[in-house]
């Protein structure tokens, strides 16, 4: 027989079990072995090797399950906790935002009574009442950056504890 | 299974701990079966499998269900091992292989009997199933994906982030592999 039709099989045995072959191929293919005992036993050690490889036992570890679901429960109620107190940050200055805005007429006026009472110049009362409404955000900026450094510092650490943990 | 993957892309969007519960459950033993046949290594595997999870506890919402979970499942847990890999110096999975001598990577503990291989010395086929340790890891990994997961060249290749035709390619060159050495084994 050619050799190029025994090179033709062992291309098609690949090709079968790796992206499929047409069904004259196929035909081809099932034909040719039935008439050339190298190319069977070639055929017959692929299929071999396939069995070993799906025969390999595997065993999840007893408890691995439960050990990763309570893992996952634990991370999942931290990430709710950390995720609700930062609703409430953004509740909070959202709503001191609102106060804001809603009695800036009122202190103004207060300010401007303040500043005749005492006669305080109109610059230095303007700067007051810029600090009175860029104070709180500065205030709700810094406690979100100070939550974000904390949270970090935890992975952080967290990360560097896994790495040094024994395989 | 377009409502099976809706369910689950909910389910991870809203972090159910249900549905993590459940997926837990039924992925256990695809997840932990890559894991190993991608480490060699069943202690490295537990630790994979449990991070693996939390990633994707983290990641959930990333999920868009237009694929299927598991290749997903498997992409998360590879790149998980390709991280640590690197942080132990290795740039790749091509790199579990020893440049000087081209055998494949085997973890320290390997050295001796590993727990892998008393694992599987507890079977008939010992010899042959231990000899499959010897394929390196990136072929290891696409077999399991083709013959034990029954994936797709498309998912595989996503799995991987790698383009079919080097899916492909892996594919022959490890299933060459793999009869080489079980018949080594079997000589």
């Amino acid at each position: 027989m050619n050799e190029d039709l025994h090179q033709r099989a062992q291309r098609l045995l690949a090709e079968s079990l790796v992206e499929g072959i047409a069904a004259s191929d196929q035909a081809w293919l099932g034909q040719h072995l039935r008439g050339c005992a190298d190319c069977a036993r070639e055929a017959a050690a692929t299929q071999e090797a396939l069995q070993a490889l799906r025969g390999v036992p595997v065993t999840v570890p007893r408890d691995l399950v439960a050990r990763t679901q309570l893992r996952v429960r634990l991370r999942a109620q931290e990430a709710g906790e950390s995720s609700r107190s930062g609703m409430l940050l953004w509740v909070i200055t959202a709503a001191s935002w609102l106060l804001g805005v809603l009695s800036a007429p009122l202190v103004w006026r207060g300010f401007a009574w303040f500043g005749g009472h005492f006669g305080v110049p109109r610059l230095a009362l303007e700067m007051g009442f810029v600090l009175w409404w860029t104070v709180p955000a500065l205030v709700a900026a810094a406690a979100v950056l100070y939550q974000r450094g904390v949270a970090q510092g935890f992975a952080g650490q967290r990360s560097q504890r896994d790495s040094k943990a024994p395989h | 299974m377009t409502d099976d993957k809706q369910t689950i892309a909910l389910g991870l969007r809203r972090r159910d701990p249900d549905v993590l519960d459940q997926l837990i459950e039924q992925y256990q033993q695809r997840l932990y079966r890559y894991l190993l046949f991608l480490t060699g290594n069943p202690a490295l595997a537990e630790d994979f499998f449990q991070e693996t999870w939390v990633r994707i506890l983290e990641r959930g919402e990333q999920y868009n269900a237009k694929s299927k979970f598991e290749s997903w499942l498997f992409a998360i847990a590879r790149n998980l091992v390709i991280d640590a890999s690197r942080r132990k110096k290795f740039a790749s999975l091509e790199d579990f292989a020893d440049p000087e001598t081209q055998q494949p990577f085997e973890p320290p503990d390997l050295h001796a009997t590993s727990a892998l291989q008393l694992l599987l010395s507890r079977e008939n086929q010992q010899a042959v199933q231990i000899s499959l340790l010897r394929i390196p890891a990136y072929y290891r990994e696409v077999l399991v994906l083709r013959f034990h997961e029954e994936l797709g060249l498309e998912e595989i290749a996503a799995v991987l982030a790698a383009p079919i035709s080097t899916v492909k390619s892996r594919l022959y060159r490890g299933l060459a592999a793999l009869k080489s050495v079980l018949t080594e084994g079997a000589a």
